[in-house]
């Protein structure tokens, strides 16, 4: 019991929790691998029928990828926060701001991951819109466009917050 | 505004000089020749006049166009014609054009050549692979050497077939044995499907056999063997692919012989095209005996043009401004800056006849939106270049070459954000020469640096946003004063703007306290009069107590104003993503330190971080760009669902035939 607790104890410093704060931040990209992989089903799909709509259908699988990306910056500047990269060695945090870093990740890893998942469906019907109507590929865009606003605000939400914390 | 006028254009003529107006028509390129199925089921006219046929003609110049795609295909495979990056049309005068023409008889003997050629190595094809399966088919059998001749004597016969992999070969064999007289089975081979089995049996005892066969699961088949051995088949088989192979090589040597014909191929390809085309569109005539009919729509500008046209033949024809009740199709008219932006219009949906071509308006604030969203000096730099080189490199035309003259100017507002905000290739001046040179140069931020003050961009953002958002109601309003209903205009649009300018201007004069008192009051005022307007008209149009109730759910809609509004911060976060992802790699780049491996290393990092970089955000730039138009602005105001301007003219694929007047 003893044991443990000491285990907790120094486990639970704020370094460790900002640092979960980046992990959990990066975690978005799960999100953005789920979507990317259910727009490219469709995507392969389509190309099968006709070749020629490689390109199109790669722009709209691109799409549900920008989480992972906001996920990442989120990571990064609190790395760079902490200075785990381009600083002299971490600072040492205590366990407040570390629980603030670490909330302030929330936003890009809940939000990030499950809108990338609904961006892949989206980008998913776009895909087999250009199958049958390849001209209409700006429409498809932007029907996957709509479900990132919600990513780019908690991508925003995280930033601010982020930004907000002095260390 | 930049949606060009229609006329109506009718014509009747003589059926001789049909042909000749066709082409002319074509030529020319500016009249779109529409259908006439309305006139065909009016009484008056039918008794008169019937459809012209084209189908005819169109089959026929179809077919031939069929086969000299067919050819072009085979040519192009075999031949390696690199295919360019994107698709252009070759400048040729008529002259060239109609010189090699001249030539049409020996064009099409070369075309069945080809044709001919491709059905031979078709067929050469089918044999290979028959062959093949006769090969596949026998080579379980290959140690098997009892010719086929001997298959069936007078007394005896030989029967081949399998048995599941499953069962046990030599359990087989036993029960067999047992179960008939006077058999001789034998298992030839076996892979891991099936056990390859011959069996040599007398024929009175053929009753016993199948009913023993039967009950083990012995499956019969005919082996692919006309006379001799399997061995005799087999090397036939393989005789024959050799020679197939030699065959399909002279095919292939004798396609690729017409490598120098391509082009010529392709010439006649597009004159087929018009033929093609000039007879379908005589579906849309109406003839009598010697006479025919025609109606059109042209934009007004080429009104002496088809006059002119018109005065050399013998003819009667009128034109005409369009009725209420007519759709006519819309062009696009827009200066040299507009017109590429003309593609994000198009992309979304033409705009109704009698609506409004948005795309001057939104020009600039797309060109904005999308700069600072990739926000890069470099990236920009990279944009313009790439795109320049584009348009000097390919004769690109239509959506192609307005896309790439959009991203020429979105490239210039990349730079110009990128300048503002301090950003080439991210911080790689700075972390290059901190990280080799020890020393640190900053590529100059005009402005500030929006990683550092996130809150001015955010605001700035929203204030850009707002702006776009009143140029679109702006627009709606000038759309009903255009319609004679001013005070449409201002019930839908000016109380919103004194609603929501007055509340700027109470709640901007509560959070600055140097603004003078009179912004507050005058603020209040403001917001309360466009409030008691909005609440008093915005029900008009509905009945009853709805009249009333309806003002105020309409206010209600300041949530989609705001909502509107913050939408513009995809300006400030995805401007960030490009800067903080390009720092990414340019930081992972430096983590090797000043060294000859720290340089390789930000090599590597460099060239495939950034070009990764520039293309997803290029991208994320241009949907986001579009989303802000299509969605926050076109929203308010833009009527779509126009048909797009389509002339009947020469659609060719791979020449364009350069007129002479010029």
């Amino acid at each position: 019991m003893e044991a443990l607790t000491m285990a907790a104890e120094s486990l639970l410093t704020g370094n460790f929790l900002a640092l979960l704060g980046a992990a959990l931040a990066a975690l978005a990209g799960i999100g953005s691998a789920i979507g990317v992989g259910i727009a490219g089903e469709a995507a392969a799909g389509v190309t099968a029928e006709d070749p020629s709509k490689f390109g199109q259908a790669l722009l709209l699988q691109a799409l549900p990828g920008t989480q992972g990306i906001y996920g990442l910056l989120i990571a990064f500047m609190i790395m760079n926060k902490v200075g785990v990269i381009g600083g002299d060695g971490m600072l040492e945090l205590t366990l407040r701001q570390g629980a603030l870093i670490l909330t302030s990740s929330l936003p890009v890893c809940i939000t990030g991951t499950l809108s990338a998942i609904a961006q892949g469906k989206t980008a998913a019907a776009g895909i087999m819109m250009i199958g049958k109507r390849p001209e209409e590929i700006a429409k498809g865009m932007v029907y996957a466009a709509m479900v990132e606003t919600y990513a780019v605000l908690a991508l925003l939400a995280s930033f601010l917050m982020l930004n907000g914390i002095t260390l | 505004m930049a949606i060009a006028k229609m006329k109506k254009l009718s014509v009747i003529g003589l059926s001789r000089e049909r042909e000749v107006l066709v082409k002319e028509f074509m030529r020319l390129g500016v009249v779109q020749i529409s259908e006439q199925d309305a006139r065909l089921s009016d009484e008056h006219w039918s008794r008169i006049v019937k459809q012209d046929d084209g189908e005819t003609a169109a089959v026929k110049w179809d077919t031939e166009l069929e086969r000299v795609e067919n050819a072009l295909a085979l040519v192009d495979r075999f031949c390696e014609i690199k295919k360019p990056l994107l698709a252009e049309r070759k400048a040729i005068k008529k002259q060239d054009f109609e010189e090699v023409l001249a030539s049409e008889y020996d064009i099409r003997r070369d075309v069945l050549k080809l044709t001919r050629l491709s059905r031979k190595l078709a067929h050469a094809i089918v044999a290979e692979n028959r062959a093949n399966v006769v090969k596949m088919s026998l080579f379980p059998w290959r140690e098997y050497d009892i010719p086929t001749e001997h298959f069936s004597t007078r007394a005896t016969q030989i029967w081949q077939g399998v048995i599941p992999a499953t069962s046990d070969s030599s359990d087989f064999l036993k029960i067999l044995a047992e179960k008939t007289q006077y058999t001789d089975a034998e298992v030839v081979y076996s892979d891991s499907e099936q056990h390859y089995i011959s069996i040599m049996f007398l024929v009175q005892t053929l009753e016993d056999v199948q009913a023993a066969l039967r009950d083990l699961g012995f499956n019969r088949i005919t082996l692919p063997l006309a006379q001799g051995s399997v061995q005799e088949a087999l090397l036939a088989a393989e005789q024959e692919l050799t020679d197939i192979a030699a065959q399909k090589e002279e095919i292939i040597g004798k396609i690729r012989e017409f490598k120098e014909f391509e082009p010529t191929l392709k010439l006649y390809h597009d004159e087929l095209v018009m033929r093609r085309d000039c007879a379908a569109v005589r579906e849309n005539f109406l003839v009598t005996d010697s006479t025919f009919y025609l109606e059109g729509w042209f934009p007004r500008i080429a009104e002496d043009k088809i006059q002119a046209l018109l005065a050399r033949h013998t003819c009667y024809y009128e034109t005409a401004d369009p009725k209420d009740d007519e759709q006519p199709p819309v062009l696009l008219l827009n200066g040299k800056l507009a017109e590429p932006f003309e593609a994000v219009t198009k992309l979304y949906s033409y705009p109704d006849y009698r609506g409004i071509d948005a795309t001057a308006f939104f020009a600039l604030p797309y060109a904005l939106f999308f700069g600072m969203m990739l926000s890069d000096a470099a990236y920009g730099l990279l944009l313009m270049g790439i795109t320049y080189f584009a348009r000097k490199k390919y004769a690109l035309e239509g959506m192609t070459k307005q896309l790439m003259d959009m991203f020429f100017y979105c490239g210039i507002f990349t730079l110009f954000w990128g300048v503002m905000f301090g950003s080439f290739f991210g911080d790689l001046i700075t972390v290059v020469s901190s990280t080799f040179f020890a020393k640190t140069v900053s590529f100059p931020t005009l402005w500030f640096n929006p990683v550092e003050e996130p809150m001015t961009l955010l605001i700035f953002s929203y204030g850009l946003g707002l702006l776009h958002i009143f140029l679109a109601m702006g627009l709606s309003g000038y759309m009903s004063i255009r319609d004679g209903q001013p005070l449409e205009a201002l019930f839908d649009v000016g109380f919103w703007y004194m609603l929501i300018i007055g509340l700027l201007l109470y709640l901007g004069a509560g959070a600055i306290p140097s603004l003078p008192p009179i912004a507050l009051t005058l603020g209040k005022g403001l917001s309360i009069a466009g409030a008691l307007g909005i609440i008093c008209t915005a029900g008009r149009h509905n009945k009853g107590i709805a009249r009333i109730t309806g003002g105020f759910t309409s206010l209600y809609g300041i949530t989609g104003y705001l909502s509107d509004v913050l939408s513009y911060s995809r300006l400030l976060a995805l401007g960030l993503a490009t800067g903080v992802i390009s720092s990414v790699f340019n930081t992972l780049g430096s983590l090797g330190g000043p060294t000859l491996l720290g340089a390789i290393l930000m090599v590597i990092a460099f060239s495939i971080g950034h070009p990764y970089n520039f293309a997803i955000n290029a991208l994320g730039s241009f949907v986001h760009s579009c989303r802000l138009q299509y969605v926050e602005f076109f929203g308010k105001f833009y009527q779509s669902g126009g048909i797009g301007f389509a002339p009947f003219c020469e659609n060719t694929k791979y020449f364009k035939i350069i007129k002479e007047e010029q």
